[in-house]
């Protein structure tokens, strides 16, 4: 008994000690999350003032792409059942992208760095630290669970089912704290850990596509009751306002934390329960060239998110065939959807869905060329840049691998949106059609990767944290920018949205595209000019 | 001509915002021999040392490296010379012996022979992945990697902070037949027994300027030398002889120390004092070192 209140010495300090680590980041989730809960109860009364105009809506909005990508509705006649239709999904997989990140960060990370070592070597016990980072993840939880009901509250919607929605946020929240406690165990690095977690994640997100698309009326399918997104569904706030549901995510998050316990008791600091193989004893002489090794370095997740996106394109492709018949014509709920665009419903929902996967295309391509701060900043340039290689040369082996990655990536998912599209209308031409309009979205990934580069050569210490923030702002103006009542001068001329514009015209417009052509090139010049005549700079 | 310098550097100034890390920092390394730097923790030999090879640009003074210049032939010069950083980061999902092949690649054609030849004198497992290493191995990999290069000048800094003595023994020899190879070799560390036995001449350095520069024989001409003797005479008598210094007794046990060029005069009272058991240590490069710090009397030691 003794040895185990041992376990969780200093338990106060190290709680202390995190929430000044974290304080600023979590604040940032939270106003984000519940900012998005405001803004979009401002937007949806606008959109449908009166309740005649949300009974309409009702009457149409239970369509397969819906109840696919964000949902089965469930009370489309209420403001607060179009709140849960726009927003409930993207809120709830992005509080559990926080959650994992944050149990990651001061998890795995932290031991992988070596620093769990420095404080477990003091007076903080095995678990302190553990522990103390799963309660202030918790409570990360609740706030936001409670923000984002006090959101709802304050925007006049009924709070009893504002309060049930937070519930389903902490609830999910609390769940996929769970999992990824126990990603870090099992995994032996933090990328590992991140990766298992997301795994589970949308795992758990097609599961419940899954069951939304095989619902009997507004009631989901089994597969739903196998997705811990789907128990958050089940609470169905503004609805029949379920408490039950989150029983099970906060008990799934306790035995999944108790499992992490015991686990982190039985091993020693720095493993994982999963070991590393041993590896090749040489290099090949493809991994010992410049572009060869950044492909070698990168080969699992530039293979993990090409799947991911040809599965995307698939399902995009097929669902949208679906959607346009029930919206059948150019009636109102399918302008809002769309932003506005008008034209033929198919292809405009199509080439909606084709910039969703440019934007998640986007996301891969950062991540990519991030590689080359991230290399600088660990110090693994140092062995590089004193080689018989320039910077520039270095740098543009880790430019070619996003640039010409997404360049196949984009084909691929285009062509797999189209084909499956394609073989719904019976109209082979599709396939054909979308791979040239996924490929306009080209200059955009170089734009991406110019902005990078030029970033990692003139803010090195800033670059990655500016890099990811530009591309956020990009996706929500993108993505949201007509749901926040942005101008359409803003909302139509992202890098992404640009592209979007360009195709929809009868003749396609080919000037966006060399504007960002041309600003990527001179973006990356400018860059790698000052990298090679900047100092190494430590992270 | 062949250049006689490998290394070059004359009043080198460098700041980072408003810290001088560098003020006029002196240091040459004779082309086939091994220069030990020397130098407190933040006296900037990093620094020093990014400089030559071109990771950072210098404010001031010159720096020729291989009679280029670091900054402006760094792609060239790179190919003859191979660096050995204190902390080494590799990828931690590639092998050991990946990693070896490729940083050899960046300097010239892989041998293979010569590889596993070092591979075996450090005991290194290739096939394990770098995450796994520990420091010393992680350093095991540049060292290996760096010593089959063949590469004409050689940078170490601090390339022995994690290796047990064993492994600090094969780095020795290995850096010896390195020297007698031909290849010049510039060794930051702080293992002053290490340097006195690979170096033939040492640079000691002090807030980014060279306080101490030239060949080990002759600094400690410099020095005094530490004596120790028990006496049948009267100790005391010792305190009156000029060139005596940091007298201490101990009973009839006295240790004191003693400019060189006094030596004669003290040996002469000494020997009045009925002397036995006599033993003169010449100055150590650690008394050489705390001399220019004086956080420990070194001639009391």
């Amino acid at each position: 008994m003794n040895n185990r209140a041992h376990d969780f010495a200093g338990l106060g300090t190290a709680f202390g000690f995190l929430l000044r680590r974290n304080w600023l980041r979590m604040l940032v989730w939270v106003l984000i999350l519940a900012g998005l809960i405001a803004i979009v109860v401002v937007s949806q009364r606008q959109a449908f003032p009166t309740q005649a105009d949300r009974t309409a809506y009702a009457a149409i909005a239970n369509t397969p792409a819906v109840a696919a990508l964000t949902g089965l509705p469930y009370a489309a006649g209420s403001l607060g059942g179009i709140l849960v239709i726009k927003i409930w999904m993207t809120d709830a997989v992005a509080l559990a992208f926080a959650v994992i990140f944050l149990v990651t960060r001061n998890g795995r990370a932290e031991e992988e760095s070596g620093r769990t070592e420095l404080l477990r070597a003091g007076s903080l016990g095995r678990h302190a630290y553990t522990l103390a980072n799963w309660l202030m993840v918790a409570g990360f939880c609740l706030i936001t669970g409670l923000a984002c009901a006090g959101a709802a509250i304050a925007e006049n919607l009924p709070s009893y089912g504002a309060l049930v929605m937070g519930a389903s946020f902490t609830g999910v929240g609390l769940l996929f704290l769970g999992i990824a406690a126990l990603a870090g165990q099992l995994a032996q690095s933090s990328r590992g850990a991140n990766g298992l977690a997301a795994t589970v994640l949308g795992i758990a997100y097609l599961l419940r596509a899954g069951g939304d698309l095989a619902a009997k009326h507004d009631v989901a399918g089994g597969l739903s009751w196998a997705s811990p997104l789907g128990w958050g569904q089940a609470m169905r706030s503004f609805g029949s306002n379920n408490w039950w549901p989150f029983l099970l995510l906060a008990g799934g998050a306790l035995v999944f934390c108790v499992l992490a316990l015991r686990l982190e008791a039985s091993r020693d600091l720095g493993a994982g329960l999963l070991p590393d193989r041993a590896g090749a004893r040489t290099a090949t002489a493809f991994t010992q060239t410049p572009v060869g090794l950044t492909l070698r370095l990168q080969r699992w997740s530039i293979l993990g998110w090409a799947l991911g996106i040809v599965i995307g394109g698939l399902f995009f492709g097929t669902v949208s065939t679906a959607m346009a018949n029930l919206l059948g014509g150019n009636g109102a709920p399918a302008k809002l959807f769309l932003g506005g665009i008008g034209g033929n419903v198919l292809s405009g929902l199509l080439d909606y869905f084709t910039m969703a996967e440019a934007l998640l295309i986007g996301a891969f391509v950062v991540q990519s060329i991030a590689t080359l701060r991230v290399e600088e900043a660990d110090g693994s340039v140092e062995l590089q840049w004193t080689g018989a290689i320039s910077r520039v040369r270095w740098a543009v082996s880790r430019v070619i691998v996003p640039a010409v990655v997404s360049l196949v990536v984009l084909a691929i998912s285009g062509w797999a949106e189209g084909a499956s599209c394609g073989a719904a209308i019976d109209d082979p031409a599709q396939a054909g059609r979308f791979t040239a309009i996924a490929l306009a979205y080209w200059p955009t990934m170089l734009l991406l990767i110019a902005i990078t580069v030029f970033l990692t050569g003139w803010l090195p210490r800033a670059s990655l944290t500016i890099a990811w923030v530009v591309y956020g702002v990009f996706v929500l103006v993108s993505m949201f920018g007509p749901l926040l009542k942005l101008p359409t001068s803003i909302t139509r001329n992202t890098p992404f949205t640009a592209i979007e514009q360009a195709t929809l015209k009868a003749s396609f417009d080919p000037l966006p595209l060399i504007v960002l052509a041309v600003l990527a090139v001179i973006l990356t010049a400018l860059g790698l000019v000052r990298l090679r005549g900047r100092d190494f700079v430590s992270g | 001509m062949p250049d006689t310098l490998a290394i070059d550097i004359k009043g080198l100034t460098k700041s980072f915002g408003s810290a001088h890390a560098l003020n006029g920092l002196d240091l040459a390394v004779t082309t086939g021999t091994v220069a030990g730097f020397l130098g407190p923790n933040g006296a900037g030999k990093s620094t020093t040392i990014r400089i030559l090879l071109g990771l950072l640009r210098a404010d001031g003074g010159t720096a020729r490296l291989l009679g280029g210049d670091p900054w402006r032939d760094g792609v060239e010069l790179h190919k003859r010379l191979a660096y050995v950083p204190g902390d080494v980061t590799l990828w931690p999902n590639l092998t050991g012996g990946q990693a070896i092949d490729i940083l050899c690649t960046l300097h010239g054609p892989v041998e293979r022979a010569r590889i596993d030849e070092y591979l075996q004198r450090f005991e290194l497992d290739p096939g394990t992945k770098a995450r796994s290493y520990s420091k010393g191995n992680r350093q095991k990999v540049a060292l290996v990697a760096a010593l089959a290069s063949r590469a004409e000048l050689l940078v170490f800094d601090e390339p022995t902070s994690g290796l047990d003595p064993l492994m600090e023994g094969v780095f020795t020899q290995c850096v010896l037949e390195a020297k007698a190879d031909g290849q010049s070799v510039l060794l930051s560390s702080h293992i002053f027994a290490e340097v006195e036995k690979l170096c033939d001449t040492v640079t000691i350095i002090r807030q980014g300027r060279t306080v101490e520069q030239g060949v080990l024989s002759e600094l400690r001409h410099l020095q005094r030398a530490t004596i120790t003797v028990t006496l049948g005479g009267s100790p005391s008598a010792l305190e009156q002889v000029e060139g005596v210094h940091d007298l201490a007794v101990d009973g009839s046990r006295v240790t004191f120390s003693v400019d060189d060029s006094a030596m004669p005069a003290v040996l002469s009272a000494l020997a009045l004092q009925s002397p036995s058991a006599l033993v003169s240590e010449p100055p150590s490069l650690e008394q050489l070192f705390l001399r220019h710090y004086g956080t420990v009397d070194a001639s009391a030691r």
